[in-house]
This record gives C-alpha cells, sequence and structure tokens, in this order.
C-alpha cells in the first residue's frame, strides 16, 4: 500500500523505512522518521523509547498526527495477529508490485510466509 | 461514560471503542458476555505474562513447559489460546488449531475468541500509545451463545473456515459485496460479528473501505495515506507478518 500510494503521488521514496532505517523513512514523507519510530517502540513494547516517541512526534507533528498514528498503530498490532492466528495467505502471490516488495524487504524470511509460500509447492 | 477522551481525539474513534464494549456486554455465537470479557483480561494480561515471553524465545512453543501467569477465570485451553494469539502468533499452525479443536475448542468459538482477542488488544494498544490509562471492562450482561455460523463458510483459506469471495448472501449480504474481498476480510468470516466488529474499529482507528481506495489523503485524517501506510508497515515488519 505504500509503494501504490507513493506511486500515485509521484513521490519517490524509500521501503527500507519499513524495515526501520529512519532516514530511509524521512524520504518523500513527512514526519517519516519520527512516525517509525513511535511504531517501532510501540510495537516492541519499550515503554521509554515510547514515552520520547510520543513526546517527539507531538512536537514536531501535532496532537492530532500523533492521534492518527496511534490509532494506525494500534490497528495493526490487531490486524497482524488476524493475518497469523487464522493463516490467511497473500491473495496474489503473483502480482508483480507485491512481489518486488517482498523481495525488497525479505519478507520470506518470516516464519508466517509458510502460510503462503506453502500454497506455491 | 467509558472512553471519555479529551477533545483533541476524533469522536469516532471514542464512538467506535464505546460500541466495541458494548458487544462484550452481549452473549456472542460461542461465548457468553463473561466469557466475552474474560477473554478481553486475558488479552490485557498476556503482555506481562512470563510463561510467554520464556516461551516466545524458545526454539518450539512446545519446547517449555509452564503457566500463564493470570488472574482471570478461563479454562487453561482458552487461556493458552488467547495468550498465544497475542503474543506467539507467528507460531499459531493448523496443527495448534485442530488439537485444540480435539480438546474442546471448535473452530468457530476459536474465531470468536481470536475476534474478541485482538479487538481489545487494540483499543488497548491505541491507549498505551497515547500514554492513556487502560478503560475498565465492562459489567457482563446476560444471555447465552446461539451457536450460530454462517451455512456458507468453506475450508480452503487458512486454518478455519471462511466464507467464500462469493458467499456474501442472507444474513451475511452486509459483510462485503460479492468477489470484492481480501483474505484478511474473510478471515473470521465463520464469525459474521467479529467481522463487523474489525470494520467498525478499523474505519475509526485505520480507514474505511471508501478510505482505502484514496492513496493520497484520505478524509478526516490528519496524515496522507504514505503516513499511514509507513506506520502500518513498521509494525507489521516488526511484528514479522508476511500477509
Amino acid at each position: 500500500m505504500l509503494r501504490v500510494s507513493a506511486t500515485t503521488t509521484n513521490t519517490e521514496i524509500n521501503l527500507q523505512g519499513i524495515a526501520g532505517d529512519q532516514a530511509a523513512a524521512a524520504q518523500g514523507i513527512e514526519f517519516g522518521a519520527e512516525l517509525i519510530s513511535f511504531a517501532e517502540a510501540l510495537a516492541l513494547r519499550d515503554e521509554d523509547a515510547l514515552r520520547q516517541a510520543r513526546t517527539t512526534l507531538r512536537k514536531v507533528a501535532g496532537e492530532a498526527v500523533l492521534i492518527d498514528a496511534a490509532g494506525v498503530a494500534g490497528n495493526f498490532q490487531r490486524m497482524v495477529r488476524i493475518a497469523d492466528s487464522v493463516g490467511i495467505p497473500v491473495d496474489d502471490m503473483q502480482g508483480e508490485l507485491g512481489q518486488s516488495v517482498r523481495q525488497e524487504l525479505s519478507l520470506e524470511q518470516y516464519r508466517s510466509a509458510e502460510n503462503s509460500l506453502n500454497l506455491d509447492s | 461514560m467509558a472512553f471519555d477522551y479529551d477533545s483533541s481525539v476524533r469522536a469516532d474513534i471514542g464512538n467506535a471503542h464505546r460500541t466495541y464494549w458494548q458487544t462484550l456486554t452481549q452473549p456472542g455465537n460461542w461465548f457468553t458476555s463473561a466469557q466475552r470479557i474474560a477473554i478481553a483480561a486475558a488479552s490485557r494480561e498476556a503482555t506481562d505474562c512470563d510463561f510467554c515471553a520464556a516461551r516466545k524465545t524458545a526454539l518450539s512453543p512446545y519446547a517449555i513447559k509452564g503457566e500463564h501467569d493470570s488472574s482471570v477465570d478461563l479454562s487453561p485451553l482458552l487461556l493458552d489460546a488467547v495468550h498465544r494469539i497475542i503474543m506467539d502468533q507467528t507460531r499459531i499452525t493448523q496443527h495448534y488449531i485442530d488439537g485444540n479443536e480435539q480438546q474442546g475448542l471448535s473452530k468457530p468459538a476459536y474465531v470468536e475468541l481470536v475476534g474478541v482477542a485482538v479487538a481489545m488488544f487494540s483499543i488497548d494498544e491505541f491507549h498505551r500509545a497515547m500514554g492513556l490509562p487502560l478503560e475498565v471492562l465492562p459489567e457482563p450482561g446476560a444471555g447465552e451463545p446461539d451457536h450460530y455460523q454462517p451455512e456458507q463458510a468453506v475450508t480452503g483459506t487458512g486454518f478455519v473456515p471462511m466464507i467464500s469471495p462469493e458467499g456474501t448472501i442472507g444474513l451475511e449480504a452486509d459483510l462485503w459485496q460479492p468477489g470484492r474481498t481480501a483474505n484478511v476480510l474473510r478471515a473470521l468470516s465463520l464469525v459474521p460479528n467479529a467481522v463487523r466488529d474489525w470494520v467498525a474499529l478499523g474505519n475509526a482507528q485505520y480507514l474505511s473501505f471508501e478510505g482505502m481506495s484514496n492513496f493520497t489523503q484520505p478524509e478526516g485524517r490528519s496524515i496522507n495515506r504514505m503516513q499511514i501506510e509507513l506506520v502500518a508497515g513498521r509494525v507489521s515488519a516488526i511484528n514479522e507478518c508476511f500477509y
């Protein structure tokens, strides 16, 4: 979805932001570095880092951005657990865009990749 | 009033959270209200469970034996399922779910349990992200589960039966337009209300279906679609979610 939205808006981004590279996250995305620090601290359950990331995001981007980012982060803490708890495969493993993103981010190393890759074997 | 947020928090977020709290006070298809609230409480406690922390680092989830830290009145089978979903979801397998079924946790009951555990988790995670205290759980309501399940659910995608992409007919006609869906939306459809809950929470915390087709600046959001997907992607990557 990030790649699609970047393409739609003609924005050059670096997907390595998804992998935690702060400089990459900031490329083409306003507050990108602060947003991934916030998301990362939440998902890693690092409370000290979360306090700091929340303060920083609020300061540089404002309360409304913090709220929307908190909503999305909380939502995806749920979505990933739905996907893995019932073992759903990726809808379209053959799509060119999805293949390139999975390759660029080395997603096939994840254990839950078995739910999709085993369908091809 | 529950979820009495500061006025800076969008009203639809508070409304969605209050609506979900109401669903906990009613019986589901497979659990009573008291059981649903116990599942929600177990979801809340899982992140502080020492056994889960040790098991997550073990080579196999079956490599170590122990008991979950919990004050909740749930059977060991249900408690383990909730803690696995919250703390070690990437190692849930068909074998685990089939084994649970043999011990009495049917697949539709498992799906309802997943739905409650993760809905609760997403609300609590919003609070933790914002630095807000967790909301007190509601008091259970009366009533018994009706054991409803959609006849058109089929096997073949994932570990549990789901409604097929074209199968949203009859009582399930509201879930999605026939043929226009994704596996993540179908995932909990063995318990249709679990899908409805997921959509309602997702509409507020992420995007509505209509909003998802906007790849620039979704209406009513302070962050653009790239910012939204950057946050979503980073959370998913840390959770090692391939989907």
